[in-house]
């Protein structure tokens, strides 16, 4: 009994040292401050660092032949000057930026400098400033050299467990298996608190590079307060249970978005609240591909988060493409009710941009579909002709009465 | 925002490969044997061998392939009625897929195929590359070809016939890679669908 004891408590002393061995915290300083001057070019150091940039460099080849990659030099170019204009430009110079066509709120970095960008992101931000902060934050987890760091930090978690399940295969009593699945929870609980360290350690960062940019570093809280908005939106017209922003799971990759929000306000500068957000210039440079994101993201059939995206986009007024997305979401939905709602948006479209041909076929099929039939027919005529070569074009002058084709 | 847990996919590979493997019980379609398809009174006469898949897409779907259906694949939906979507959900609730209406029409088939496409497969590169009217099952319908990249980043072709017959859609689609496999069986696709009868 008391050697069993003995056992139990030289093994919780293992577990605690190891734990803490794994989970390498910085103390939490209480502004964010930004790492040393860029030191020039840098080169993996070490077999560990050498091989994982081995590795992303033929992952990099396979990217920049991918064809899901965006190649719009325009729109690179763009993303590379909010990066700049976040971390400097010294920092930001060997940095490769690939934009990929998904639908999905994400960004990455990889160790060896490439960023990777899903068009889903361009939805969730509206301009500069909220797109700095996301970039900010890729890029300094890329600082930071996280990737190395977790690498080791899995690899010694697991190499531990790897030796401890042997030991305690040969071990003379049963306490020790009881005791070795402690200290599996316990690695394996630490991994995943190492990688929301990090997280949080990337957020400090990308806080740091916002006060010390042009941007307006509240950006980087509205952004998270707009991830959670459209989370409950796609929740509630689901009919799901609106999802909690607050608990930590076991395995989870990120802390709580309503943290991140809450430690992300407090560190932003307060003085440069007044700074200009680039709304403008945000919506410029993204004008050619807005309409081809949001007709990406209506298709993901996600009602309430397409929704609340485009009325969150629409925020900062109304434009021609926000509405024919819409009325296509209201159309494509499908439900009596919609039709009415559809075609009110459609023609908000139409006011705007009288030329958007997408919003009078979207029209004129909301308007056969209620039994308006003779005005749903003037609608697609003006398609027709406004788009005479579209295709589906054959298909929409058979639904207008023969003769009066334009 | 961090790359995916690669063990996760691991993981999950192997729970679908281990609760499929019962499932795998293919049958052979002759040549020149009428058969009907997807439990419906759709048949078609195939012009040579095909390989029907055991385990079918959706309640009014069934899948049949040459070489395997990441190489070739003719789907068949027949008699989808008002309220369905095409291929069954994997959660009603929070996976939803688009439905087929009752005020669907002929020229939205297109947009229901992509709509299904992208949300079940969670792609954002599909193109629909053309829309044409065409007589099908001997009614009018439409012929649609489109592009799209999977997440195993192959861009894949697909051409698909499609009508609504009282009120309930039949379609009959065939999906290969665009290098080599599209081309390769369009003829033995085309043939297929155009000996379907109602």
């Amino acid at each position: 009994m008391t050697a069993m004891k003995t056992t139990a408590i030289r093994w919780a002393v293992i577990v605690g040292t190891i734990a803490a061995a794994i989970t390498p915290i910085a103390a939490r300083a209480t502004d964010p401050v930004l790492p040393p001057p860029y030191a020039g070019v840098y080169q993996p150091q070490g077999v560990d660092e050498i091989g994982l940039w081995h590795d992303d460099d033929d992952d990099e080849h396979a990217l920049a032949a991918s064809p899901l990659v965006i190649r719009d030099e325009k729109l690179t170019a763009y993303v590379k000057r909010v990066l700049c204009d976040t971390v400097g430009d010294d920092r930001c110079a060997p940095i490769r930026i690939y934009i990929i066509r998904e639908p999905a709120f994400n960004a990455s970095m990889s160790p060896n400098g490439t960023m990777r960008v899903l068009s889903g992101l361009f939805l969730r931000v509206r301009n500069d400033s909220e797109f700095g902060a996301v970039l900010g934050h890729e890029f300094g987890h890329f600082e930071s050299r996280h990737t190395l760091a977790a690498f080791k930090g899995r690899r010694s978690g697991t190499d531990l467990l790897a030796w401890t399940a042997l030991l305690a295969s040969v071990a003379p009593s049963y306490g020790m298996a009881r005791s070795y699945d402690d200290l599996r929870y316990s690695v394996y609980g630490s991994i995943f608190r190492h990688g929301r360290d990090q997280e949080r350690e990337a957020d400090r960062l990308g806080i740091a590079y916002l006060n010390h940019s042009h941007f307006r570093p509240q950006s980087a809280s509205v952004m998270w307060h707009t991830v959670m908005a459209e989370a409950e939106a796609s929740a509630r017209a689901k009919g799901l249970k609106k999802p909690n922003f607050k608990t930590i799971a076991f395995t989870a990759s990120h802390p709580p978005e309503a943290e991140r929000a809450h430690y992300l306000a407090a560190l932003a500068a307060p003085d440069d609240a007044g700074r200009a957000d680039g709304a403008d210039r945000y919506r410029a440079a993204l004008a050619p591909w807005m309409p081809v994101f949001l007709d990406d993201q209506i298709k993901l059939n996600d009602f309430g988060g397409s929704d609340y995206l485009i009325e969150n986009l629409a925020e900062t007024g109304w434009t021609a493409p926000l509405w024919l997305a819409r009325g296509d979401l209201y159309r494509t939905r499908g439900a009596q009710r919609d039709y009415a709602n559809a075609a009110t948006f459609y023609a908000n479209a139409i006011d705007l941009d009288p030329t958007l041909a997408p919003a009078f076929r979207g029209l004129g099929l909301t308007l056969v579909k209620t039994g308006r039939t003779t005005e749903g027919q003037d609608a697609l005529r003006r398609y027709l002709a406004l788009s005479p070569t579209a295709p589906g074009a054959k298909l929409v002058r058979m639904m207008v009465p023969q003769g009066t084709n334009p | 925002m961090t790359p995916r847990l690669p063990h996760r996919v691991i993981v999950a590979a192997l729970s679908i490969a281990l609760v499929a493997m019962p499932a795998l019980a293919h049958k052979l379609r002759e040549k020149g044997v009428a058969v009907t398809v997807a439990d419906s009174s759709l048949t078609v006469t195939p012009t040579r061998d095909w390989n029907r898949l055991g385990q079918s897409p959706g309640k009014h779907a069934e899948t049949w392939t040459l070489d395997g259906e990441q190489l070739d694949d003719v789907t068949f939906y027949a008699g989808i009625a008002p309220g369905e979507p095409l291929v069954k959900e994997r959660s009603k609730k929070r996976d939803p897929l688009p439905k087929f209406t009752a005020t669907t029409q002929i020229v939205e088939i297109p947009e229901l195929l992509e709509g299904t496409y992208r949300t079940y497969k969670s792609i954002g590169a599909f193109t629909l590359v053309s829309t044409d009217p065409v007589k099908f099952l001997g009614h009018d319908g439409v012929l649609f070809t489109y592009d799209y990249t999977d997440e195993d980043l192959l861009t894949r072709r697909g051409e698909a016939r499609a009508t609504i017959v009282d009120g309930k859609l039949y379609m009959i689609t065939f999906d290969a890679p665009r290098l080599y496999y599209f081309d390769r069986f369009l003829g033995d696709a085309r043939a297929l669908s155009g000996s379907a009868t109602l």
